[in-house]
């Protein structure tokens, strides 16, 4: 009856989640890295201090692992087609010089930390791998159309 | 003398007896570690390799298509080179956790699950079938690419969720309830069916 209730509890907190800060960021890929950096890396726990306040510590966690779950499944199903546009307009909303980003992702594989915990292998390989091919897509594309530099 | 012997004999053999009786006490221990590792294979395939929209993103066309349409011979490379990486890796788990629940079905089934001999041999038969099937889709996939054989891919994956419904069958009586003693992790994994 606990674990109910609590699983009750969770589902409430991951709807309140997604109601509120989630629906300002509509696209899975911004999901997926706002959620990763709501986790402590050291202990793999996620924080959220207003969720927390209106439910418990534990039911925000485990709140905020489903919802970045569901962010991840959301992203793997994307086409890549998709996940370029995503990636294109993350690009442009963090104001970063593309050029910059570009190489930062290449380099760093900063997607790599932002998978949740005991994903499966395969699933993750398959977004890393889709990640990579992204960012070729976007670079060759600075190469065809070079951005003008601002005179 | 001869009934020394006899005795001897006899003495002999009930320590063989012993011996072996007392062998069989940690078989039961491996086999509550087969039926959780069965039961792992099974979600592993069920809930990770085997879902039809992971399959059809894997080897989605209309990737191939875009990728075709927009990018670059290096990248449409690059595209290939790591789709049939994904590809092969996809197949490999498959083939992995089949023959796990193989090993389950050969070693430890007949002792828990109450399957007839008919289904028994069917099920031996779609095994081995399918351990072929994901050998000969593994040289393919090497050979010529993730987009060679899409026809070869749809029907390894049906094959493969078929022996999972009857594996399923098998393992129907273990439930969360009766594993939860083996340990949080076997309980985990059966929770998550």
């Amino acid at each position: 009856m606990t674990v109910q209730l609590r699983r009750m509890d969770v589902q409430q907190a991951a709807s309140d989640l997604r109601h509120r800060t989630l629906a300002d960021i509509p696209r899975s890929l911004d999901r997926l890295i706002y959620l990763a950096s709501m986790r402590d890396y050291n202990t793999g726990l996620y924080y959220h201090d207003g969720l927390a306040s209106r439910f418990t510590q534990e039911v925000a966690c485990e709140a905020l692992a489903d919802c970045h779950r569901e962010a991840f499944r959301q992203l793997v199903g994307c086409s890549l087609e998709e996940l370029v546009h995503q990636m294109e307009a993350y690009m442009e909303s963090t104001c970063t010089n593309a050029s910059d980003f570009l190489t930062a992702w290449k380099k760093l594989e900063p997607y790599r930390v932002a998978v949740p915990v005991e994903t499966d292998p395969l699933s993750a390989q398959f977004l890393f791998s889709s990640f990579k091919i992204a960012l070729a897509i976007l670079e060759s594309r600075r190469h065809t159309h070079p951005v003008e530099p601002v005179a | 003398m001869i009934q020394l012997i006899l005795f001897s004999l006899i003495g002999a053999l009930l320590v063989f007896a012993l011996f072996f009786a007392m062998r069989r006490g940690p078989r039961t221990e491996g086999s509550s570690k087969a039926l959780v590792g069965a039961r792992q294979a099974l979600n592993s395939l069920q809930a990770g390799l085997l879902p039809p929209e992971l399959v059809e993103r894997i080897f989605a066309p209309e990737d191939y298509e875009y990728v075709v349409s927009q990018a670059p011979k290096d990248v449409r490379d690059l595209f290939c080179a790591e789709r049939k990486k994904v590809a092969i890796m996809w197949v490999d788990q498959v083939r992995q956790q089949i023959r796990s629940l193989m090993r389950f079905h050969l070693g430890s089934a007949r002792f828990h699950a109450g399957l007839s001999f008919q289904t028994e041999i069917g099920l031996a038969v779609d095994f081995g079938g399918l351990l072929i099937a994901c050998r000969a889709l593994q040289v393919l996939l090497y050979l010529r690419g993730a987009y060679s054989a899409p026809r070869m891919v749809g029907a390894t994956a049906a094959a493969a969720a078929r022996v999972c419904r009857i594996s399923e069958e098998s393992l129907a009586f273990l439930n969360a309830a009766s594993i939860g003693g083996l340990g949080d992790r076997s309980a985990g994994a059966a929770h998550l069916l």
